[in-house]
């Protein structure tokens, strides 16, 4: 049998991903906020070209990769 | 000329016999008590467990509900969503809910559990629970996208069985 997540075209990843977020938002209000704060992270891109910066994307705010 | 012969034959016999009672390690001599099991259970930013002796573990495996004890067939089971109890020898027994990962069993008595998060029960807000537990119940009956509604019936899955370990 293949799995609900699978079937509807999620990836293992993805499908790992959502229940860790989920299992975080459960927590009481202090292990939550420890445990968001470790999922924390910026990355911000921008490209340059004939050396001058281009326009700075904020690639955190993307959602979750595939 | 013969008595030569005679030692170089005995040379070439007793060779293999040494190599027999040379020390040799094996993965039974590896491994702590005969009637343990070593678990690891660790997560991408902690090691809850670290090659610990415990006596049992019991772990939802997407093939079903099973307990792991001291020489466990070897095998690899993938894990969903729920509660793992661990039996320690006199400490009773410990309960954590993990999001989901893999556990291995080592021919030699170990036991290795990796998983994205694991909490012990005490950390979860069953009102918390609750809420999006409702949330996620309105947006898979709801006219979202289909990658939507499919995360949000996975998150339904999760929800329900960490209500269920918390009554």
């Amino acid at each position: 049998m293949v799995a609900a997540w699978k079937a509807a075209g999620l990836t293992y990843n993805k499908y790992l991903s959502i229940a860790a977020r989920v299992v975080r938002r459960s927590l009481k209000e202090q292990p939550r906020l420890a445990a968001e704060r470790r999922g924390e992270m910026q990355l911000k891109f921008a490209k340059w070209e004939n050396g001058k910066q281009g326009e700075v994307k904020n690639l955190a705010k993307e959602p979750l990769e595939q | 000329m013969n008595s030569f012969r005679a030692a170089s034959r005995i040379a070439l016999r007793t060779k293999p016999t040494r190599a027999l009672l040379a020390p040799r390690r094996n993965y039974a001599e590896a491994a702590g008590p005969a009637d343990k099991i070593r678990l690891s259970l660790t997560l991408p930013h902690q090691s809850i467990y670290k090659a610990s002796d415990v006596i049992q573990v019991n772990i939802p495996a997407e093939s079903g509900d099973m307990g792991i004890l001291a020489n466990h067939v070897p095998s690899i089971e993938q894990l969903r969503p729920g509660v793992i109890d661990i039996i320690e020898e006199g400490a009773g027994s410990k309960q954590f809910f993990l999001s989901g990962g893999f556990a291995v069993v080592q021919p030699d008595s170990q036991l290795s559990i990796n998983a994205v998060e694991a909490f012990p029960l005490e950390d979860f807000s069953p009102e918390a629970v609750r809420a999006q537990l409702a949330e996620a119940q309105r947006i898979a009956s709801g006219s979202g996208s289909e990658q939507d509604i499919a995360e949000a019936k996975v998150e339904i899955e999760v929800l329900e069985t960490l209500q269920a370990a918390l009554k």
